[in-house]
């Protein structure tokens, strides 16, 4: 890796980004904006490069008469992310628009709403809703478990438990301002929680194959086990359109309960005299709550009141992939593995005990589900 | 990085206060940018899009 060139830090980015944003707030908008042009530059270039390979080796393959497996855009691109960010490294220039990944997951997320008729989207989310609940249960007292069993720091245990058991590393963020937890306890979790996140976009496809998963069942069991929405986004969509749009789904639903995790543990913390005191309950629980939950029931809304025609549909939902296409450029390009090393064994190695688990449960409830709803 | 939520909560000193009381986070930001291009669309002006 040369000087000039800087690894895109998954580990410490958050704390980074609280800290650039903050630098950059007295830059002028114009110069803040030009700042995100190569990054995002190269968003696009690293993620439509994924999709000329596809579509090159479906074409090939036609051409001589040969069955290829058809592998999504969305597994070259973060292939191509991958090789970059651990290779050569990504050159400073790109950090802030390759950071802006997470903002194209939540507009993509938002439009997909145009897919789901609000009707759809009441119906299986009050499924998933349930079997949500069902799976934060579990998977934070198995993570409290694993944690009490290893000997782990507490705060470090509750941080791996809402990683896992709601949404990645925005629940980590989150938890550790109302905690107080310190900022190294938070970069292990999230480390732990994204190399956790990264393996589990090859291995879930192999297993939902060897299994013959429905697209349904394979989307429900992507939103209930893979804890970073981007991540999420992807094992989805690394199956199927359908299975993909379920993934994002039931995530979303994870997502809207991030706010009473949160503020589960503020209290519990604070009765210990170890995290500031919660002032208003109803306050705390709309700060936390992830406002593009609204954006998508919106969207789903006006779909569903006939607001736009069925080409304007198209045209949103074909937004909606340009957007995704961003963020899972993005998902190779910040994860870096021998940061993610670096956090340590004890953490990753009791997250992924807790991870095999959690995958574990959530595919039992999957298929008791799929025969109970016939989802 | 990171699915950050709740980014607009960064508590600012002094002068500073007033206006991250204003300032939208990330997650509103990509909700307002979604319903534009819902608008953009509604008017036809993006409806070349193809994939």
């Amino acid at each position: 890796m040369s000087t000039s060139s800087v690894r895109p830090s998954s580990v410490d980015a958050g704390v980074a980004s609280s800290l650039s944003s903050r630098a950059k707030s007295i830059e002028p908008l114009p110069l803040r904006l030009l700042r995100l042009v190569p990054g995002l530059l190269l968003l696009a270039a690293v993620g439509f490069g994924g999709k000329v390979i596809e579509q090159s080796i479906a074409r090939y393959g036609k051409a001589h008469h040969l069955t290829l497996p058809n592998i999504e855009y969305v597994l070259w691109a973060i292939l191509i992310g991958l090789v970059l960010a651990n290779t050569v490294g990504l050159p400073k220039i790109f950090v802030a628009g390759v950071a802006t990944y997470d903002f194209w997951l939540k507009v993509g997320i938002v439009l997909l709403g145009s897919r789901f008729l609000l009707g759809d989207v009441l119906r299986l989310g009050g499924i998933s809703l349930g079997l949500v609940a069902i799976e934060i249960t579990l998977a934070l007292a198995l993570m409290h478990g694993l944690g009490r069993a290893f000997k782990l720091k507490p705060k470090l245990t509750s941080l791996l438990a809402v990683g896992s058991a709601v949404c990645g590393v925005s629940a980590i963020i989150a938890t550790q301002g109302a905690i107080d937890a310190d900022e190294e306890e938070s970069s292990t979790a999230i480390a732990a929680i994204l190399a956790l996140g990264a393996l589990s976009l090859f291995t879930f496809p192999l297993i939902a194959h060897s299994l013959h998963l429905s697209d349904h069942a394979y989307g429900l069991w992507a939103g209930l086990a893979v804890d970073n929405t981007a991540e999420a986004t992807a094992a989805g969509a690394l199956y199927s359109d359908v299975a993909g749009r379920f993934a994002v789904l039931v995530k979303t639903t994870r997502n809207a309960m991030i706010g009473f995790v949160v503020l589960g543990y503020a209290l519990y913390w604070s009765s210990r005299g170890q995290a500031q005191r919660v002032g208003n309950k109803a306050r705390f629980l709309w700060q936390k709550f992830p406002r593009f939950v609204l954006g998508f029931l919106l969207i789903s809304l006006l779909a569903s009141l006939a607001v736009f025609t069925k080409p304007q549909l198209t045209a949103l939902g074909n937004l909606s992939r340009w957007a995704f296409l961003l963020t899972f450029a993005g998902v190779g390009l910040r994860t870096n593995i021998r940061e993610l090393g670096k956090q340590g064994w004890r953490p990753l190695a009791i997250g992924a005990l807790g991870e095999v688990a959690i995958a574990a449960i959530t595919l039992a409830l999957v298929f008791g589900a799929d025969r109970l709803f016939h989802v | 990085m990171s699915d950050e939520i709740g980014n607009s909560e960064t508590i600012e000193s002094g002068g500073t206060a007033h206006a991250a009381r204003w300032r939208l986070s990330l997650d509103s930001w990509a909700v307002l940018l979604a319903l534009a291009a819902a608008a953009l669309v509604k008017l036809h002006i993006l409806n070349t899009v193809k994939w």
